[in-house]
């Protein structure tokens, strides 16, 4: 299905890509209901807390360098805007630049939703504009002013006279969707209709999209291997290193969940290749991916002889650990670009995935395939048992209570918290690259042996711990309040 | 009116409410919100108040109906429905709070009336009719006590002349407020005094219920509650006293023990032991140790009201630093406030007073304290750390929200947290 790149707002992933938040089932189970189409997520009658696509979309954007980034609603939508402002911050002092976007809320009141804010809001933008002179400017929306009909598609479009920098409208109405990955297609839809530009040259860039750059010199390294640069998006990313990405060799991405809006919508686009293969996490993870990139730039010589070089010394320190890692039992719950790929990584370390959790699921991506990570577990591991949710604390420690897992892996602090809380030691895969590559899957192994060796903490604290939730819950089935739509 | 507010400092009146539930004793939450309210009002306002989650539920597990297109349009009162009857099942908690989003309450869904149905059977769940946007966490915080008032605290308990209910120090949002309740519970237990904090040592619905029977409320805050000191009175025959800011020091902390004193009538002999043993035996006892320690400094400090007027009263008055800039962070409505507050900051007892500003926007923030060259001390937020670079003066983060500090129940509050003010300060130098 071709992408819709001429308008302002775009579907979310549940319209789109057939995504879901409810399922109970197994790996084998969710494929084929996928493929054959059957597949309905289930509604909760009864949930926790979720998160809204917001976050996703403006924490993108505002890591972009020198933007502004507005964000109309209550003061609540934009409260955590000091805390994004920091990590750009820091991030940005980490790589020694300087950025100076801000995050703007617009402390919506009472008052605003009975007549509107459109005139106060039209002002924002051209004092922000004044005070801080930013590169683009982006304004989000949120629940409060989609639900008064605030029309800021013809606001920003107005200002578009004013105002000589990009300006997008970025429609951040919480309530649009349960996947909260959604916000990432926004923020890629805003950044590839308002700033991206039209090839002039081909240059000898690859786009890298991901979080926060942590890997940055390794990648830069590796990449000279192969006599091509990379341009790591959006955090410390200019509006004008943006405008260029039209003219990469390739599009690669840390995520799937991440990536998948961007690589397609570059590639339709302006014919940028997008590389689709199982994400660099582990050993096959890594070498499937690099030999793509060698595939789509040419250097396939050069990048073979990269990975026998690496193979040699890495490989070798990876079979002892493994030894020791040898029939662990893990639970997961992460996003699902992170899920199906650590599932991968940890049978790959020896280890056995006794229930895997994702916060959603996508049946397909942009180009209609099915995500790749999951197609390879299909064809080449253990079936096993499977839950989408949108986080639903309580369904994750109902399935620890019973499995009773030597380590739980979560993308989610919070979630990492209510399993150690409950006792059991869990790994909290915060940084994006924590395993990348050969070097970082060896780290990443070492991390999970510390981490099960010493449960001290764990055991004393699940000692003194009243958590939450009922006796009752915990002898309950897992899809106890999930109602199949019709 | 919508403004320009560079990094808001504060939270919608859902983020308020959330958090000062958060510290009541198996006190649980209900969001009727949208999907992202939840997570959004717990990172910005426990979540930059130190570092430290509410214990019981928070964020992922805090109960939400998640509203979707299909809520607003057909209206969300089944869905609260299902959702209040999922969580009395699944979490084991001695109070139930539906909070409304602004999603819910734009719709208008008749969130009383199903609450009423959960009443009727039995179950302590109350209903919180205040959306996201009438207001921000400061309002949130009254508005709980407006809860507790018409609905929890129970009339016709027989009076207690020794328990006081300490108001006015809003948890999870001032990032000391643990150990702030504990340094003033203890000088206050010292006087023999019994103390109501709802929010410490597990206490909860018991001690709000029974908050009625104090003989009298302490509000250690210059402007907060004062639709609530006026029910209690009224209502419970409840008197309040103000304590126009943190108490930080000897000098102001002995001055709020006199005024307890005075208010209750308290035994002369035993509060002057206090005060002597507090002050002469313990404060001054340790400061004349390390005199010198902390070069004299001019100094700005960038917080909300309570901690700014603690803060700048005790450096002033009790450590003969120079203020030079006091900037208040929370919006704030009434004229009469405003005057009291700089009353209370610029009656100081040796030195010159400093300018005091009220501003939220950190474009203002950064400015003022751009154009002031003769800052050698600044005292303020997270945000202000990139600023007092620039400045290349000592920065101290002290005031919410603070994401770059852990604290459990460190305070700055009452004798005991001015020691650990000016080691902090030293330690930072």
């Amino acid at each position: 299905m071709a992408m819709q790149l001429d308008i302002s707002d775009i579907g979310t992933r549940e319209n789109r890509l057939g995504s879901i938040t409810g399922y109970v089932g197994d790996l084998q189970d969710l494929a084929n209901q996928s493929n054959c189409g059957s597949l309905k997520g289930g509604v909760r009658c009864f949930s926790q807390s979720s998160t809204c696509l917001s976050g996703c979309a403006l924490g993108q954007l505002s890591g972009i360098r020198d933007v502004a980034v507005i964000h109309h609603g209550p003061a609540g939508c934009s409260v955590t805007g000091a805390q994004i402002y920091t990590v750009t911050k820091q991030v940005a002092k980490k790589r020694g630049v300087v950025n100076n976007t801000v995050y703007i809320g617009t402390d919506m009141s009472e008052e605003d939703t009975i007549f509107g804010a459109g005139d106060s809001l039209h002002d924002i933008v051209v004092e922000t504009n004044r005070r801080y002179k930013p590169k683009a400017i982006f304004v989000s929306s949120s629940c409060a002013t989609g639900i008064i009909g605030e029309d800021i598609d013809s606001i920003v479009a107005e200002l578009r006279d004013e105002i000589d920098v990009p300006i997008a409208a970025i429609h951040c109405e919480g309530f649009k969707s349960r996947i909260w990955a959604s916000g990432f297609d926004l923020s890629d839809h805003a950044v590839l209709t308002t700033i991206v530009k039209e090839p002039k040259q081909k240059r000898n860039k690859i786009n890298f999209k991901n979080f926060y750059e942590s890997a940055r010199d390794d990648i830069i390294a590796l990449f000279k291997n192969f006599d091509v640069e990379p341009v790591f998006l959006y955090a410390n990313a200019t509006v004008e290193e943006l405008s260029h990405i039209s003219e990469s060799l390739a599009t690669v991405c840390i995520c799937g969940t991440l990536g998948n809006y961007l690589g397609n919508g570059l590639e339709e686009k302006y014919g940028v290749p997008y590389i689709r293969t199982i994400n660099p996490l582990g050993v096959v993870g890594f070498e499937t991916w690099l030999r793509e990139i060698g595939k789509v730039i040419h250097k396939e010589t050069e990048v073979e002889q990269y990975i026998q070089a690496e193979r040699s010394i890495y490989l070798p320190q990876i079979e002892e650990v493994k030894k020791e890692l040898e029939g662990l039992r893990a639970v997961l719950g992460m996003g699902p670009g992170y899920t199906f790929e650590v599932s991968r990584v940890l049978q790959e370390l020896g280890m056995e995935v006794v229930w895997a959790a994702a916060w959603h699921y996508d049946k397909r991506y942009e180009n209609g395939d099915i995500p790749p990570a999951m197609d390879y577990l299909l064809k080449n591991t253990p079936n096993f048992e499977v839950s989408v949710a949108d986080q639903q604390n309580f369904e994750i420690l109902n399935i620890l209570n019973t499995y009773k897992p030597d380590l739980y892996l979560s993308r989610h602090p919070g979630s990492t918290v209510w399993a150690i809380k409950q006792g059991y030691p869990a790994v909290y895969v915060a940084d994006e690259y924590m395993i990348f590559g050969y070097k970082r899957t060896l780290e990443f192994a070492h991390t999970v042996l510390d981490t099960i060796r010493n449960r001290s903490f764990e055991k004393n604290l699940a000692k003194m711990v009243k958590l939450p939730y009922t006796d009752w819950w915990y002898k309950q089935k897992l899809d106890l309040f999930l109602e199949k739509t019709k | 009116m919508s403004k320009v507010t560079e990094n808001p400092r504060g939270n919608c009146v859902l983020g308020g409410i959330n958090a000062v539930l958060g510290a009541i004793d198996r006190a649980c939450p209900i969001f009727h919100a949208g999907p992202g309210c939840c997570m959004q009002t717990s990172a910005g306002e426990s979540g930059q108040a130190g570092g430290k989650t509410p214990f019981f539920v928070s964020s992922v597990s805090i109960p939400s109906s998640n509203m979707l297109e299909k809520e607003v349009v057909f209206g969300g009162e089944n869905k609260l429905r299902s959702t209040i009857q999922g969580t009395i099942e699944v979490i084991d908690a001695k109070a139930y709070f539906v909070l409304t989003g602004c999603t819910a309450g734009i719709i208008g869904d008749d969130i009383v009336s199903v609450v009423d149905e959960f009443r009727a059977k039995g179950h302590p769940i109350y209903a919180i009719e205040t959306p996201g946007f009438a207001g921000n966490s400061d309002y949130g915080y009254e508005t709980v006590f407006k809860v507790f008032l018409d609905q929890i605290v129970e009339k016709g308990r027989p009076k207690q002349k020794n328990l006081v209910n300490l108001l006015g120090i809003i948890p999870n949002h001032d990032p000391f407020w643990s150990g702030n309740f504990e340094e003033l519970t203890r000088i206050l237990n010292k006087l023999g005094l019994e103390v109501n904090t709802f929010f410490t040592q597990h206490q909860g619905m018991d001690e709000i219920k029974n908050s009625g029977a104090a003989a009298l409320n302490i509000i250690v805050n210059p402007w907060l509650l004062k639709d609530a000191a006026e029910q209690y009175e009224a209502e419970f025959a409840v008197p309040s006293l103000r304590i126009e800011g943190l108490p930080i020091g000897a000098t102001d902390t002995t001055d709020f023990i006199r005024q307890i004193a005075a208010a209750l009538d308290l035994d002369t002999v035993r509060v002057e032991a206090v005060i002597a043993e507090e002050e002469e035996e313990y404060v001054y006892n340790y400061l004349e140790t390390a005199i010198g320690a902390l070069s004299w400094k001019r100094f700005a400090i960038v917080g909300d009201s309570n901690m700014a007027i603690g803060l700048t009263r005790y450096l002033a008055n009790d450590y003969s630093f120079t203020p030079l800039l006091t900037i208040i962070t929370e919006p704030m409505f009434r004229e009469e406030d405003k005057e009291r507050i700089k009353n209370r900051l610029t009656s100081l007892e040796y030195a010159k007073p400093p300018q005091v500003l009220f501003e939220s926007d950190q474009y203002h923030i950064a400015k003022a304290l751009a154009e002031n060259e003769e800052i050698t001390l600044l005292i303020g937020s997270t945000n202000e750390r990139e600023i007092g670079l620039q400045k290349d003066i000592q920065c101290s983060v002290i005031s919410f929200p603070i994401t770059d500090r852990l604290i459990f129940n460190r305070t700055y509050a009452g004798y005991r947290g001015s020691l650990t003010l000016t080691e902090d300060l030293y330690d930072n130098l």
